[in-house]
């Protein structure tokens, strides 16, 4: 999902003031998505373990969070999280106003948009045990340390 | 003239609940069956004899003691019953009972149980026909509101994370679900192992009501020291009582003699 600009590239946090249901999630994705100015976007919450992960009933698997399905564009990624939180870097100031726009169309609750930096910009020593020396920038802040890039990454096509 | 124990200080809807939960002198909001209160506790299947650690004091011939003949054993240390624990997890988002409020009823009001309270949850153990009839008494009471207040063996984190967009309490384990009667039931029983069939454990209430109900303080309902950007503001009595509590312990804490 790369625009190319020459205007200076913004960074936003959507906040919802509820955790968001898969449903109004992809809602809200595809919201965003169609105002389009989008270079990366990050999704994060709290976990939903596919399994039981403490206690008698450790191992027993959590049905509720297993094929949860999040599309965007031509991707599919397995939702593995309760949305809470969206960092989005868009190509310039303009699209602020357009995805506050989205959000009130696809969002149930309040939220808060904050602008400010959230992507890291330098690599830090868990990405240099990732991804070594040659690290592309882009890349930096988008998954966790612990995460499958191509389980919990998708990249999009420029077509939209 | 009788003594009457004051337990809590302050005259803010919060101070006057905090009160309530102590003295045990809560309303009963719903009725939910033995079975079910056991089911979700998963210790034993309803009906299912009570298992036991020794046998009945009766049978045992108990040693001469002064403090046994004065003190009455529980129904469930009288038959010898295991220890079993039931624990909560009430959100900050005015639960009806914070954590601290559970134990200090529990402590006040229910014999022979150990309450524990750590940050998110709070836990109370007890002979296993007594944490039965303890639990019961929380999840009739006004002490739980089904939506904001699960019971959760493990996996309990929620206290402190925003609702769900249904106003439910975020649960990893997706333990309870909202039907669209706004009747909450348990899918799963307190450790996250499945149930036969949902438990239902009564409406959920509004937004007024838990703002009515709830024992904690918060800036956007009841404020403990009165809105920050108030032209004078007023403490409510409980931090008042609470500083002069933490002075005393401080300097007595510091100079002991």
């Amino acid at each position: 999902m790369v625009t190319k600009s020459d205007t200076e590239p913004v960074q936003i946090e959507i906040f919802p003031n509820r955790f968001l249901k898969p449903e109004t999630a992809q809602c809200l994705l595809n919201e965003v998505y169609n105002v389009g100015g989008i270079t990366r976007m990050m999704i994060q919450g709290p976990n939903l373990p596919k399994s039981v992960p403490y206690g008698p009933a450790r191992g027993l698997p959590v049905e509720e969070n297993l094929n949860i399905l999040l599309e965007l564009g031509d991707q599919a990624l397995e939702l593995r999280v309760k949305v809470g939180r969206i960092w989005l870097e868009l190509v310039s100031e303009d699209y602020i106003e357009k995805i506050k726009a989205a959000c009130e169309r696809a969002l149930p609750c309040s939220f808060n948009i904050k602008k400010g930096k959230f992507f890291r910009t330098k690599s830090t020593v868990s990405d240099y045990a990732k991804y070594g020396n040659d690290v592309d920038e882009k890349m930096l802040g988008l998954v966790d340390p612990k995460a499958k890039r191509e389980r919990d990454l998708a990249i999009l096509s420029d077509t939209r | 003239m009788a003594y009457e124990p004051q337990y809590y200080p302050g005259s803010t809807s919060v101070g006057v609940n905090r009160r309530k939960h102590m003295s045990g002198d809560l309303e009963k909001l719903r009725d939910i069956s033995d079975a079910d209160v056991v089911t979700i506790m998963g210790h034993r299947a309803p009906g299912a004899d009570y298992p036991s650690t020794h046998p009945p004091l009766a049978e045992m011939g108990e040693p001469d003691c002064p403090i046994r003949q004065l003190v009455e054993p529980t129904p469930g240390a009288a038959a010898g019953d295991r220890i079993r624990y039931s624990q909560f997890t009430d959100s900050m988002y005015n639960a009806p009972a914070i954590p601290y409020w559970r134990s200090y009823w529990g402590a006040i009001n229910c014999r022979g149980c150990d309450p524990g309270t750590l940050s998110g949850r709070q836990i109370i153990e007890a002979r296993e026909r007594d944490i039965e009839e303890y639990t019961k008494t929380q999840m009739d009471s006004e002490m739980t509101d089904p939506a904001r207040a699960t019971m959760r063996g493990c996996t309990v984190h929620g206290h402190s994370l925003r609702l769900d967009e249904e106003g439910m309490m975020f649960d990893m384990l997706a333990r309870c679900e909202l039907g669209d009667d706004g009747n909450v039931s348990y899918l799963k029983d307190q450790v996250g192992i499945p149930l036969d069939q949902k438990v239902n454990v009564g409406r959920a209430m509004s937004e007024e009501e838990v703002a009515a109900r709830t024992t904690i303080f918060r800036y956007d309902n009841v404020s403990f020291g009165g809105l920050g950007d108030a032209p004078e503001r007023k403490f409510d009595e409980g931090l008042v009582a609470l500083h002069h509590m933490w002075e005393r312990r401080s300097k007595w804490g510091f100079r002991p003699e």
